[in-house]
């Protein structure tokens, strides 16, 4: 029945038609929503004025929530540094093994996401609490005489971090290491290299893409990743996702959450072109 | 050829089926209108009670829950008040509803059991001639502590401040409630929009962060039941849960004075089922049917009838003693000290961690 009629009876962009409205009622007009909002005045009760305003991003450069954001920051920078610390070696051996250890190895990355993540947070808090796992295991073996507070630490926000992001890393490095072509390393090493040598200068460049984007991967969903620092740190790390969270809810100022939405989103373009402008370059490099 | 045609006619027969069946569902009830739309948080009522209405009255309860008050105020808005039939929130909320004119007035001729209500929960801010709401529940942070674990002695809101306590509260997040803190120990109201004195409040909260184990909204009564933390302000169905569970914690109403929220029922403007939201009201007013609801909710009876049914081990927790009624209710206030208070609410979160 669809064989009668010509492709010529169909204009092309017919068929592009539902994914650009798509991308218009989901992507672009929330943005654009959004965007507008944040220049808006909070009304007197309940919503907000047609009133244009740069009071919100103005209170975005008082010392408090600029400190949100560095504090973001910080959080997303340690743990961007972990991940890659723990995730790079992890993706560039698994891209060396056997086929039948790779998918094993994928599996078991994959496993976890098969449950919610909020669930898995919750079983750290179960490792970390006083008396917990990680607690009685320390008591048992004598390191600790008393139950330790773990939880509720800085250090406990960072290790649920580090969990929760460490697979977008593994499978980053791991994508790029496995389409790398290894005559290039023996090629190096047949030219004298060292081993070492050989990994900077050939491997490490050739991954470089992979490493990058793991960190994009990582970097921009933990300046956003609010709820484990909740959860972990008890609430008592302060993140641009749970003030902007706050002032939806609770502080029913919604032309401030936006602003403080759009300021976080400019930051995360920027990241993006950062990394595209890196890895343009490294591709050069490491073709040349 | 045969196999998918048989398949492609199978599946229409069965998705026909479902339907019907599904139209079934719609008409063949016995009393078509008979259906109550209720709107409010998940699990304020046992089973028991809403089995018991539909078998009573053959009215249908259709519940929808909210998290928090102001997802129900937008939805409100959005559909102008048409879609429920009753909706239960909190105080400070309802006058937003009833300023931006979405509640209606009570006819409370037909409900028989209006008389029951208990008058100290009536009258409040937020509807002074009780016009528009019925009361449903009263809620007050209190604080809970371990005996085991601290040998401060506390009575109130000042001893957390005890260096002896470091690292050792559990608080809720409620920012108006915790800052509230730090005013009801300089003697100050929850609701002063003075910025000075709101300042000081903030100053003197941050002394109290060293102190602060964990801030968390929800079930923060685990804390205290598992030991995580010696001492925890808590919301009143919090520590319903805590004293049950761990009847050896210490309950301390403190001596600064209490701070109280109410949740109440009222009508939306465009109520679809007026009627079947009154036979609701009537029905859990009813005392054997409010003292359920109490026991199941955790909060203090706003219902005086119902008093005396409510089984003797819990009615230290949910009947309020008479001498401790005089409690000031956290209202809305100007937006520059609202402001205030969530930057200092944050600068606090930031300086406990």
């Amino acid at each position: 029945m669809g064989n009668k009629s010509s492709p010529k009876t169909r204009p092309p962009w017919l068929l592009l038609a539902p994914m650009y409205a798509f991308t218009i009622l989901f992507v672009a007009l929330p943005i654009l929503y959004m965007f507008l909002l944040s220049f808006l005045t909070r009304a007197e009760v309940w919503g907000v004025e047609f009133q244009f305003t740069l009071a919100n991003y103005k209170r975005i450069l008082e010392p408090l929530y600029l400190d949100t954001f560095l504090e973001s920051f910080r959080l997303a920078l340690i743990s961007t540094a972990l991940v890659a610390l723990i995730g790079y070696p992890y993706g560039y051996f698994m891209a060396k093994m056997s086929p039948a250890w790779k998918k094993r190895m994928l599996l078991l990355i994959m496993i976890p996401f098969w449950t919610s993540a909020l669930i898995r947070l919750y079983g750290w808090i179960i490792v970390f609490r006083s008396n917990g796992v990680l607690d009685s295991l320390l008591m048992g073996l004598h390191i600790t005489g008393e139950p330790l507070k773990l939880l509720y630490t800085y250090p406990a926000v960072v290790v649920g971090m580090v969990y929760a992001l460490l697979p977008f890393m593994i499978l980053a490095v791991y994508s790029s290491a496995e389409k790398m072509d290894w005559s290039l390393v023996e090629a190096a090493r047949d030219l004298g290299a060292s081993s070492r040598l050989a990994f900077w200068t050939v491997t490490f460049k050739m991954t470089l893409p992979g490493l990058l984007s793991g960190v994009v991967l990582t970097f921009i969903p933990s300046m956003g990743l609010f709820f484990i620092a909740d959860l972990l740190g008890g609430n008592k790390i302060v993140l641009v996702g749970s003030v902007i969270q706050e002032q939806l809810t609770k502080g029913r100022n919604q032309p401030f959450a936006a602003a403080l939405s759009a300021v976080l989103m400019v930051l995360t373009v920027l990241m993006i072109r950062l990394y595209r402008r890196i890895t343009g370059a490294s591709k050069l490099e490491g073709l040349v | 050829m045969r196999k998918t045609q048989w398949k492609k006619w199978g599946s229409l027969a069965l998705s026909l089926l479902l339907l019907a069946s599904l139209a079934a569902g719609c008409g063949g009830d016995a009393k078509p209108s008979g259906e109550l739309s209720l709107y409010t948080w998940d699990g304020m009522f046992p089973q028991e009670i809403l089995d018991g209405f539909e078998e009573e009255t053959g009215i249908r309860v259709r519940y929808s829950n909210f998290d928090y008050d102001e997802d129900m105020l937008a939805k409100l808005e959005e559909t102008e008040g048409k879609d429920y039939d009753l909706v239960i929130a909190d105080d400070y909320i309802i006058e937003l509803v009833i300023a931006e004119g979405l509640a209606q007035k009570l006819d409370t001729s037909k409900m028989e059991n209006y008389k029951n209500l208990n008058p100290v929960f009536m009258s409040q801010f937020y509807d002074p001639n009780n016009e528009y709401t019925v009361p449903h529940g009263a809620g007050i942070p209190l604080l809970v502590y371990d005996p085991a674990l601290t040998d401060v002695e506390i009575t109130g809101y000042e001893d957390l401040w005890n260096p002896a306590l470091a690292d050792n509260i559990a608080l809720t997040a409620n920012y108006r409630v915790i800052n509230g803190i730090a005013l009801k120990v300089m003697g100050e109201s929850y609701n002063t929009e003075d910025l000075d004195v709101l300042q000081a409040a903030g100053e003197k909260l941050l002394e109290l962060a060293p102190n602060v184990r964990v801030i968390n909204d929800s079930n923060t009564q685990d804390f205290i039941i598992s030991g995580e933390a010696a001492v925890g302000f808590l919301y009143t169905s919090q520590v319903y849960l805590a004293m049950t569970a761990r009847p050896d914690l210490k309950l301390v109403l403190p001596k600064e004075g209490l701070g109280f929220g109410i949740m109440a029922s009222f009508l939306p403007s465009q109520a679809p089922n007026p009627d079947a939201a009154y036979a609701f009201l009537d029905y859990i007013n009813r005392p054997e049917n409010a003292a359920k609801c109490f026991e199941f909710l955790g909060y203090y009876c706003t219902n005086k009838a119902a008093e005396s049914h409510i089984s003797e081990d819990m009615k230290e927790l949910l009947v309020l003693p008479e001498d401790a009624a005089a409690g000031e209710i956290v209202q809305n206030i100007s937006q520059e000290a609202e402001d205030l208070h969530s930057e200092i609410w944050n600068q606090f979160r930031d300086a406990c961690g």
